[in-house]
């Protein structure tokens, strides 16, 4: 059944697939060898998720040839694929959230005619997971409702293991896992390419893509623009041009530096909650700024726009809009005060397929207008200048079908809905997933005009470099507590990356940091440094003397902090600041792949005695990989 | 941005759309299919095309099709509305018992408040509790059907003034008022939902209710409200019934909510929501009556006219899946 690594195993030559009215792909091509890692990359809308979907046989190709192990292919569906031994790791997982861990790893098992034996499948579920090197990971009788979604994920590559997978697609595995769940991941990634699987990672997570793939297709609008080159041989540069077709730089251009911030936020909010997703966020949202709202799937952000836009009731804390008590029972109390929100699933939240594209995109006016009539005339002037600023020809308007129409042009439509009210306050959750990255330049645009001319904009977005390109400011939320609001100058994708992780590592951390503020009767703290900044990731005091006054999100510049010289001065040694009396030491720690998770440092009080720092520097090192 | 975005976008072929947009249109395809039922049958019976012939079936299609302009406002939010007929049965009680002690006017108010009270109950719980339409409506249908039997004292209501005969024969132009006032109705309707917000809210809110809550569309009250005109004009087509026959049966309007739901569905709108014109449901209407007079003048047994009415709406909804140039998912 295994191939010999190296060969190739599956060949898949200009497929075509159209969805109604959209070119999904056009001429999209993927060669994969056995034990070997293989990217597929893509802006969104490029169709790499088709692509992959077309090869694991949840969508049927409308042309092209795919050969596995030299012969032609043709699925009807995943079931087919699945005999053939190819299995695909989805963004949403496709597991039972009632049954066991052990009855979804032999799901695929329950249409086979006769009866089960729950003690050989647990047998060979605990093969499997030591296989991966995951033995004690996850309890096969948890119920799948109750494990973590990097629990799932090890759930469902079990479940590829269990039906003698040798082509695996991982589809974003990552988008939603914390740095070290992300390392698990990748080591058994490893394992898999050890035992001559074919590996595909769809992601858009660059350095990720760096770490683990030993060959790199990239896709872009339907069709393979580099097919198989070896990674080493292409930098993060080339990459992106490779993926947008140009310079990324030119799509955010007009990126301007942070702007004077006003006195008085049109909106604030204090500790909301909501549980389980919401449980304490506080921001401030100012007249003409973009602020964005970082952070992984699933922490929280989409709800509290929902909240914002009462569509969801809050369980407390305030909001206050102008100053004033602001509590929206519904969307339409919302937009009466003031604001429109861009929903993320635009098939689900924002598009009415029986109106015209016209009614859809007056939908916001008919909501909002107080007559029995209609009131469409007396917006003409003002769509015809709204559809020349998105680039929009007046005609589309008469179409009757706006899901005949790409993403991209959707989300104009619906975007122009909003504009038409003239919101003080924009919210817009994902505003250009699915959306081709010439549109994505012209929204970017449009939202930076409207916040010059003075409405507030909140942006909610999964793709890290779209909102530090954009926003202004951004608030971190990770597991439904904002953790830090940085102006997104001082940001880049690691920081923010190390900042969104769940607090479920978090804990662990904290544990780590706490025993050793407690051994030493000093302060630990986990922090990005850059040249000048520190980024607090979490921070622990034994010893009151020795107290930074750090928390969670803060943010200072070095000679803002009481170690200010130990912090320029990047030393192996502790550092003594005669000023103040306190001993710091810092050590940099990275991931055994190399990636960068931060600082650890420990502060000693006056007359505290000082360790020798080498083997503390190692025990650091070696507690703190453990536990991120 | 530069043109070659709007190039890559996928576009429609717009050329031939306007033909095909003109075809398409389910009332233009099942106005044609009502001229072939017209043609075949003045063909088969030299009576059909009678002048005396064309006014009766404007009569037959009074009741059947002002209830059917209540049932399509509640189809296309994506409800359904069982009692309509029983609603009927039991508004037409009302109006009998408020003649004993009202003058004409002010009964045929009461009746028809009680049928939109009725539609508000049914509405409000629907909408607000989120529950099954078909449920609800099942539930009020047997309710109304038992409270008609309970108010007559399970007889027919003769005993009311002969002057509400007016209320049908009154001629304007050679035709009856009871065609006038459906026609009128329709008039209205169709101007409702084409020209103003409360129309088109109907519409979005039974093609897509999630959108159009967060547009800011008040989604409750626009889904209660068809209830309530159903209701109403359920009461409306009760009066009309009775002023008629000058006789009001507890049974009166018995099965009524079939063939107005058959009318709706083969005049185009989709029981999803979201999806049918009022236009649709007056051909829709015709076509239903044409058949029943057309097979009585050739004097086909009116047991056969059932399966004629059940096959037409069965090709009617195939049709319209298999011609549809997309799937609804």
């Amino acid at each position: 059944m295994m191939a010999t690594s190296g060969s190739i195993l599956l060949e898949a030559r200009d497929i075509t697939k159209s969805f109604v009215g959209t070119k999904a792909l056009v001429g999209a091509s993927l060669t994969l060898r056995a034990g070997q890692t293989h990217a597929l990359l893509g802006a969104n809308g490029a169709g790499k998720s088709t692509l992959s979907r077309v090869v694991s046989g949840h969508v049927r190709r409308d042309g092209g040839t795919v050969l596995y192990e030299g012969r032609p292919l043709d699925f009807r569906s995943p079931r087919d694929a699945l005999d053939a031994g190819i299995a695909m790791v989805m963004q949403e997982t496709s597991l039972a959230p009632d049954l066991s861990v052990v009855e979804n790893i032999f799901l695929p098992e329950l249409r086979r005619p006769g009866r089960l034996s729950f003690s050989s499948m647990r047998r060979r579920a605990d093969e499997i997971l030591a296989d991966l090197g995951q033995d004690r990971a996850v309890s096969l009788d948890s119920k799948v409702q109750d494990i973590s979604v990097a629990q799932r994920q090890l759930v469902e590559i079990a479940k590829a293991l269990a039906l003698k997978s040798n082509l695996i697609i991982f589809d974003e595995p990552t988008a939603s896992l914390s740095p070290s769940e992300v390392e698990r991941l990748f080591d058994i990634i490893g394992r898999l390419k050890e035992a001559a699987c074919a590996i595909v990672f769809v992601s858009h997570r660059l350095e990720e893509v760096f770490a683990i793939s030993d060959e790199i297709t990239v896709m872009r609008e339907g069709r393979t623009v580099a097919a198989s080159r070896p990674t080493s041989s292409l930098n993060q540069t080339e990459l992106v041009r490779l993926m947008v077709g140009r310079d990324l730089g030119a799509i955010f251009a007009s990126a301007t530096g942070p702007k004077p911030i006003q006195e008085n936020p049109i909106l604030s909010a204090r500790s909301l909650r909501a549980p389980p997703l919401v449980r304490d966020i506080s921001f401030d949202l100012h007249r003409g700024e973009i602020l964005g709202l970082g952070g992984l799937v699933g922490a929280g952000r989409s709800e509290v726009a929902e909240i914002l836009f009462g569509l969801r009731q809050r369980a407390g804390g305030d909001l206050l809009m102008d100053g004033e008590p602001f509590a929206p029972r519904s969307p339409a109390h919302a937009i009466r005060a003031g604001l429109g929100f861009v929903a993320e699933d635009r098939r689900r939240q924002s598009i009415v397929p029986d109106l015209s594209v016209r009614e859809n995109l007056l939908l916001g006016h008919l909501g909002a207008y107080r007559g029995f009539g209609l009131g469409y005339r007396s917006l003409d002037e003002k769509i015809r200048d709204l559809l020349q600023k998105l680039e929009l020809s007046p005609d589309r308007l008469d179409d009757d079908n706006l899901l005949n129409f790409s993403g991209g042009m959707q989300q104009k439509i619906i975007i122009a809905r909003w504009l038409l009210l003239e919101p003080k306050v924009l919210i817009l959750d994902e505003p250009t997933k699915g959306v081709d990255i010439g549109t994505r330049a012209s929204i970017y645009a449009i939202l930076r005009e409207i916040a010059a001319r003075g409405a507030a904009i909140l942006i909610i977005s999964s793709e890290f470099q779209e909102l530090l390109g954009l926003a202004d400011r951004v608030v971190v939320i990770s597991d439904g507590l904002s953790i830090a609001d940085v102006p997104s100058g001082d940001l880049d994708e690691e920081k923010l990356t190390l900042l969104a992780a769940p607090r479920s590592s978090m804990e662990r951390n904290q544990r780590v940091l706490r025993d050793l503020a407690a051994e030493h009767d000093g302060a630990a703290f986990w922090a990005i440094l850059d040249e000048k900044r520190m980024f607090c990731l979490n921070c622990v005091a034994a010893n009151p003397a020795a107290d930074l006054g750090f928390r969670a999100g803060s943010t200072a510049r070095f000679e803002e902090t009481p170690i200010g010289v130990a912090l320029s001065a990047r030393s192996n040694e502790f550092v003594f600041d005669p000023s103040n009396g306190l001993s710091s030491l810092l050590v940099d720690v990275k991931s055994h792949r190399g990636h960068e998770l931060g600082s650890i440092g420990l502060v000693l009080g006056p007359n505290q005695p000082v360790p020798a720092a080498s083997t503390l520097r190692a025990s650091i090192i070696e507690r703190f990989r453990a536990a991120v | 941005m530069t043109p070659t975005t709007r190039s890559t976008a996928p576009e429609m072929n717009r050329a031939p759309r306007s033909y095909l947009k003109a075809f398409s249109r389910l009332e233009v395809r099942m106005l044609g299919l009502a001229l072939v039922i017209a043609i075949a049958l003045s063909i088969l019976s030299p009576y059909f095309l009678r002048t005396a012939n064309l006014l009766n079936l404007l009569d037959q299609s009074v009741v059947v099709g002002i209830v059917a302009i209540g049932m399509t406002f509640v189809i296309l939010t994506g409800g359904i509305d069982l009692s309509v007929g029983s609603v009927a049965g039991l508004t037409g009680v009302v109006l009998g018992l408020s003649l004993h002690h009202f003058p004409i006017p002010v009964s045929v108010f009461l009746a028809v408040l009680s049928g939109a009270a009725i539609g508000l109950f049914s509405g409000f719980l629907i909408a607000y509790f989120d529950l099954a339409a078909f449920v609800i409506t099942l539930g009020v249908m047997a309710i109304g059907r038992s409270l008609a039997y309970i108010f007559s004292g399970q007889t027919s209501i003769t005993d009311i003034p002969p002057e509400i005969n007016d209320l049908v024969y009154t001629t304007l132009f050679g035709i009856q008022s009871n065609v006038l006032t459906l026609l009128a109705l329709y008039a209205l309707a169709w101007a409702y939902l084409t020209y103003t917000k409360g129309g088109r809210t109907i519409y979005a809110v039974g093609s897509n209710r999630e959108a159009a809550r967060t547009a800011g569309l008040s989604v409750l009250f626009y889904s209660i409200l068809p209830y309530v005109i159903s209701g109403a004009l359920s009461a409306v087509a009760a009066t009309l019934m009775s002023a008629q026959i000058l006789s009001i049966d507890p049974l009166a309007g018995n099965l009524l909510e079939l063939d107005a739901i058959a009318a709706v569905v083969i005049g185009g709108a989709s029981l999803y929501g979201g999806r049918g014109t009022i236009i649709g449901t007056l051909i829709g209407v015709f076509i239903m009556v044409m058949i029943r007079n057309g097979l009585n003048l050739l004097g086909v047994s009116p047991f056969w006219q059932g399966s004629a009415i059940g096959g037409i709406i069965i090709a009617a909804v195939l049709a319209e899946r298999l011609l549809s140039p997309k799937v609804r998912r």
